[in-house]
């Protein structure tokens, strides 16, 4: 894995996976899961899943609780090979490579597919020195060269009025809403193309959340955004796609407007009308 | 259907009222043209004072649909059948309304003998009607089959309306002096024939709501 920003082009053209939107013409994928499965233990989370994801847009996963869609997130990056007994099959590709291979770089990975957790984690450290911790990781030490990532990271996040007067406070005392964002610029300093993210805004407030969706809404002009959420409705506001997964399974990936006004599975019918989930 | 049963029932009392304001608008069609045909002023004026019924019946059943929309968020087959209802509830108004127009010509007809007895606007009214009842009952049954035959019924409503057209048309210029009657007939005709319309534009939502395609048949 390389951090190449540049979006590698298939030799071919594209037949089976299901990409949303159905035929129409878009930019290549940017992941194209092939016949993904995924077992912990003797226990199968992920069935043969297929779907291509395209170049920044928000795609939404949704399902009911242990349908697989965090799993199958964490294996976008790998956050997934931190369970030992995991086993997977099929291919993961970004950019044309495969994630699941073993030789893979998780460092580049990890950087080039950030992710952003349910819960807001900064470290026990400034505003400024949670920006910069993963550029220094990378060996950029030039206190210049710092401030104007963290600054811009910060501006991208949406959070950077809020903070720039006090870039050397403790993250901690930033509010819920805020150590959010801290968390996403802290995943945009290292220069991904891809943002996973988990849950993100189920600790935050209604206000604190309506500006997470907002600034996903902005991120979708440089970054492609995975975001898993148990609400339908934020999925429905956020994302360009969505997925549906039951049991393990890929039921439905469509274009967002599709899925909540005429799905064509009556399983995700079921779900998205609340009427089991 | 285990999730939502609150929701279920506000939907299913919501399609419960808007049949009943639907066969009340059947039914004062039907009113409508038994007292043009009978001269009965005294039921027309009846239908033009209920026509605040209907009036209030779509401003109720219309703060319904979106108090749904805005607190329980439906979706998919849902907001189908939201959206389809906040249609669906105008086009009925509408019908009422031409019901009431029908009545109004029948006040302005007067007792004067009919210039040539009355052959094709009650076969109009009699197809309008059954077009308003299959649209209704295709609606509370989900019967997209229903729906579509009865939208196919709406071009034998246009034949007719524009043979009555023509026939009143020839009697006006024959004769000047049946102009008042033959121009008010002609209203008539074009209510029963827009009662179709309506009765059509039902079927294409009620289509929308099982299928999710959104199509223009007729028009």
């Amino acid at each position: 894995m390389t951090t190449a920003t540049t979006v590698a082009v298939p030799a071919t053209g594209q037949s089976g996976p299901p990409r949303a939107g159905g035929s129409e013409a878009g930019p290549e994928p940017i992941i194209r899961v092939q016949n993904l499965s995924l077992w912990y233990g003797p226990v199968q989370a992920l069935k043969n899943v297929s779907m291509e994801i395209r170049p920044r847009r928000v795609t939404a996963i949704i399902g009911p609780s242990g349908c697989g869609k965090s799993t199958f997130l964490k294996t976008l990056n790998r956050m997934i090979s931190f369970v030992p007994s995991v086993r997977t099959e099929g291919r993961v590709l970004v950019d044309n490579e495969d994630i699941l291979a073993p030789h893979i770089d998780l460092v580049a990975l990890r950087s080039y597919v950030g992710m952003v957790f349910q819960k807001p984690n900064p470290f026990p450290k400034s505003i400024f020195e949670n920006v910069a911790f993963g550029p220094r990781l990378r060996g950029i030490h030039d206190r210049a060269r710092l401030a104007e990532i963290v600054e811009r990271s910060l501006r991208q996040a949406a959070l950077w009025d809020e903070v720039k007067d006090r870039l050397n406070h403790p993250a901690l005392y930033l509010s819920g809403g805020q150590q959010q964002r801290l968390c996403i610029a802290r995943a945009l300093a290292v220069d991904p193309q891809i943002i996973l993210m988990d849950e993100p805004a189920s600790a935050l407030d209604p206000a604190a959340t309506a500006k997470l969706e907002d600034l996903l809404q902005q991120l979708e002009n440089d970054y492609t955004v995975i975001i898993v959420t148990h609400n339908m409705q934020q999925a429905a506001r956020v994302s360009a796609e969505t997925a549906f997964f039951l049991d393990g399974e890929l039921i439905e990936f469509d274009a967002t407007d599709r899925i909540f006004t005429q799905p064509r599975d009556p399983r995700t019918e079921a779900y998205v009308t609340g009427r089991f989930g | 259907m285990t999730g939502r049963p609150s929701f279920q029932r506000q939907l299913e009392e919501l399609q419960r009222d808007m049949v009943a304001m639907g066969t009340r608008v059947e039914e004062v069609i039907q009113q409508a043209v038994t007292a043009l045909l009978d001269r009965d002023q005294e039921t027309a004026r009846q239908i033009i004072a209920g026509d605040d019924y209907f009036d209030q019946r779509e401003l109720e059943l219309e703060r319904r649909c979106l108090s749904l929309v805005a607190l329980q968020q439906p979706v998919a087959s849902d907001l189908r059948l939201l959206g389809a209802a906040l249609k669906i509830i105008t086009d009925l108004e509408r019908m009422a309304d031409h019901a009431q127009a029908i009545a109004k010509s029948t006040l302005r007809l007067g007792t004067e003998p009919f210039i040539k007895p009355l052959i094709d606007i009650p076969l109009m009214a009699r197809l309008a009607r059954g077009m308003v009842h299959d649209a209704l009952t295709a609606y509370i049954s989900q019967n997209e089959a229903l729906a579509r035959q009865m939208i196919a019924r709406d071009e034998e409503l246009d034949r007719l309306y524009k043979q009555v057209f023509h026939d009143l048309l020839e009697f006006m210029v024959e004769d000047r002096r049946t102009i008042p009657q033959a121009s008010q007939l002609l209203f008539i005709a074009a209510h029963l024939e827009r009662i179709g319309d309506h009765a059509t534009n039902i079927g294409e939502w009620v289509i929308y709501m099982i299928t999710g395609v959104r199509s223009l048949m007729n028009n």
